[in-house]
């Protein structure tokens, strides 16, 4: 928390200072300079880069970490992943740069990355020219607040958990978004507070509370971590709004856009069918087979029509992407799915057409 | 064996020793034997821990991140023999000086300097090597690579700042005492803050500067003001005869300060700029918190890993076993500098 304020105070300042840009004249330490004289889009200089620097966690469960042979994979990766292969044709030209959450907006507006895919909650601060100044893609994961109970405890909903106590982690939002709505709802409870992940996870475990909350990814992972997984359900209401997205610097309409639509164009691959396994086949039926006639599936594929061009990517951006890490529903089966250690129901996170929040608007 | 001549006499005063230090009164009884019980039981089960419930695998199968980060695995060998000619650095500096050859001895400090542009040239590459980004490197290399560029560029300029703040420039001196000051007013992290967040900020658009390089600044500029403060304390202990001796014998400011304030002065500050060496070693650890994969960041993102969820305790008691072994191989070698210049002193 101290670095985070910390680090929020230096960025005003250094906002306030930008002017004075002698900075870097005194230290002439600077290496590699190519100031634009004009400025190019990020777009046009990943392109001529070769390599997408993206931010990333590097350290979060299911989002992005380190395997063994080195390589960072995760959710968050995978964007990263998608958004190389539609600009570049490569999912593997991605530079990763770990960033601390009080690191992120900084990477991003002095240049150090070009996309930021680092579940960060989309606000209206974080957004707007007087904020942080980003630019959101479309949302990749709803979190929310959830609430952790013991299986055998029977409990379904929170009117279930009245006059229990949970446990919470002090100082965070958790507590108060917990209070907001049971005070709403009029059912009483205890609260129970610790400092810290591991200490509240063990006083659940020991049985000195009913339920734990935190977010739902996070109560998630902690679950993973427990002897006996399968004893904890995760409740379905939802007590918060987390929706997290990737995010661009602000004024530069033309970069957003081209992230926006890769992100796009994966939920919309899973709304059509189209898996990284099947793709070649649906390109090949596309083209020449049985769905020639199918002009909205040619012109999202890219055989017909110059949508990608207009992005100012390969009209067959999609393809190159859904090749390269899958649809929305294959990276999030990947990381997240039921296979995975850190098995999150699909929930919100699902397509429209199956009751969840994702929703691609029309390749046109 | 029990008869033999030495074991007898020396078994007994041990013995006799022993009841005296621990068990010379009741009260001393009870303390000794309740402090053997806290102890043994905290020992067992700790040891009941390390080797029958941790799982070991989340240490075992990524050692190589451990060691080397992300550094490419073709490549890795430059990273082993960086490592290795080290390891051999610190062997010869560690051992008796009559086994070396004298060309060997005379050339070990130049080596020591030598060690960081070599380990630069084998793992940023060049020079026919294939090159390797910056942020491919990790692990136990990037911390000892940061603690290594540190002490080089802390050591001349905490010298160059002491001697600058007993000049007799007034405006030099107050320039150095307001940075020195200044630096220690400050704490590390926001130093590494500023080097981190701040100075991408203030530079033009399009213009980058490497975060290793910008952490390794960050950190020797703030350990060399500490290290001005040692060095002035062993300018202060020269009694001021010395240098009227060397007045009055002819040598020239530079020349005293070269050959009478300040090898007597860093022998004196000798044990206070090794702290500061292996402080600095620590200290690379909280560019974790700045997104370094050194090696407590990379331990961070090994935990990220799904497979490995929930496997703390195990990272971080191995973690401090390579952070313990390799603060004591520092202190070891600051102790036989400290012995070979104490012999070279009674010559």
């Amino acid at each position: 928390m101290i670095g985070l304020a910390l680090s929020s105070t230096l960025f005003m300042l250094a906002k306030s200072l930008k002017p004075l840009a002698v900075v870097p004249l005194l230290l002439g330490l600077a290496s590699c300079a190519t100031a634009p004289t004009e400025k190019v889009s990020l777009l046009e200089q990943v392109k001529s880069r070769g390599e997408l620097k993206c931010g990333i966690s590097g350290g979060l469960p299911g989002f992005s970490s380190l395997n063994p042979e080195g390589a960072y994979t995760g959710l968050d990766v995978d964007i990263c992943r998608a958004v190389a292969a539609a600009a570049l044709g490569d999912a593997d030209s991605v530079a990763y740069t770990p960033l601390t959450a009080a690191q992120r907006f900084t990477a991003l507006s002095s240049g150090e990355i070009d996309l930021l895919s680092r579940n960060t909650t989309q606000t209206l601060s974080r957004d707007s020219g007087g904020g942080n100044g980003l630019t959101f893609a479309p949302v990749v994961f709803y979190d929310g607040q959830g609430v952790l109970v013991r299986q055998d405890s029977g409990a379904t909903t929170l009117e279930d958990l009245a006059n229990q106590t949970f446990c919470a982690k002090a100082g965070t939002t958790t507590e108060r978004n917990l209070n907001d709505v049971m005070q709403a709802r009029g059912i009483p409870f205890e609260l129970l507070n610790f400092n810290e992940d591991q200490d509240r996870n063990q006083a659940y475990l020991d049985e000195r509370c009913a339920a734990m909350t935190a977010d739902r990814s996070s109560l998630n992972s902690a679950r993973s971590g427990f002897e006996a997984p399968d004893e904890h359900v995760i409740l379905d209401e939802v007590l918060s709004k987390e929706p997290l997205a990737p995010a661009t610097v602000d004024g530069d309409a033309q970069w957003g856009d081209a992230v926006r639509w890769v992100v796009y164009g994966l939920m919309a691959a899973e709304e059509w069918g189209i898996t990284q396994d099947n793709i070649d086949a649906q390109v090949a039926s596309a083209t020449s087979g049985a769905d020639q006639e199918n002009a909205a599936l040619r012109r999202f594929l890219g055989i017909e029509g110059d949508l990608g061009s207009k992005l100012g990517l390969p009209n067959d951006f999609v393809v190159q992407a859904v090749g390269a890490v899958g649809n929305y529903g294959e990276i999030y089966d990947r990381h997240l799915g039921p296979d995975t250690p850190t098995f999150i129901p699909r929930g919100l996170n699902a397509s429209y057409t199956e009751g969840g929040l994702h929703y691609a608007p029309p390749f046109n | 064996m029990a008869e033999s001549p030495r074991s007898g006499p020396w078994s007994r005063p041990l013995l006799r020793q022993i009841r005296r230090g621990l068990f010379a009164s009741p009260l001393d009884t009870v303390i000794t034997v309740v402090l053997a019980v806290l102890c043994g039981g905290g020992l067992w089960s700790f040891l009941h821990w390390v080797f029958l419930q941790a799982d070991w695998a989340v240490v075992v199968e990524n050692i190589r991140l451990y060691i080397h980060g992300r550094f490419p695995v073709e490549q890795v060998w430059r990273s082993w023999s960086w490592l290795g000619l080290l390891g051999v650095l610190c062997l010869a500096t560690l051992m008796p000086a009559r086994m070396l050859p004298r060309p060997v001895l005379r050339l070990l400090p130049l080596l020591w300097i030598l060690i960081l542009p070599i380990g630069l040239l084998l793992l940023a590459g060049g020079l026919g090597f294939e090159p390797v980004k910056s942020r491919f490197w990790g692990g136990l290399q990037l911390s000892l690579l940061l603690t290594l560029g540190t002490v080089l560029m802390a050591l001349p300029l905490g010298i160059l700042l002491a001697l600058a703040r007993r000049s007799s420039l007034p405006l030099l001196r107050w320039l150095t005492t307001g940075y020195i000051e200044l630096t220690r007013g400050m704490p590390l992290i926001a130093v590494l803050f500023f080097g981190q967040l701040m100075i991408p900020l203030f530079l033009p658009e399009g213009w980058t500067f490497n975060r290793v390089l910008r952490a390794v600044l960050s950190l020797g500029f703030f350990v060399g003001a500490y290290m001005a403060e040692d060095v002035r304390g062993g300018l202060q202990s020269i009694p001021k005869t010395q240098l009227e001796a060397a007045r009055s014998l002819g040598l020239s400011p530079l020349l005293t300060v070269a050959l009478v304030e300040l090898p007597q002065a860093l022998r004196t500050a000798l044990p206070s700029l090794a702290n500061q060496c292996v402080a600095s070693l620590q200290s690379t650890s909280l560019l974790a918190y700045l997104g370094l994969i050194e090696l407590l960041g990379i331990s961070r993102s090994i935990l990220g890993n799904p497979s490995f969820l929930g496997r703390h305790l195990e990272v971080y008691i191995w973690l401090a076993l390579l952070y313990w072994a390799v603060c004591i191989l520092m202190t070891s070698l600051a102790r036989r500098l400290e012995r070979t210049l104490k012999v070279s002193d009674h010559h």
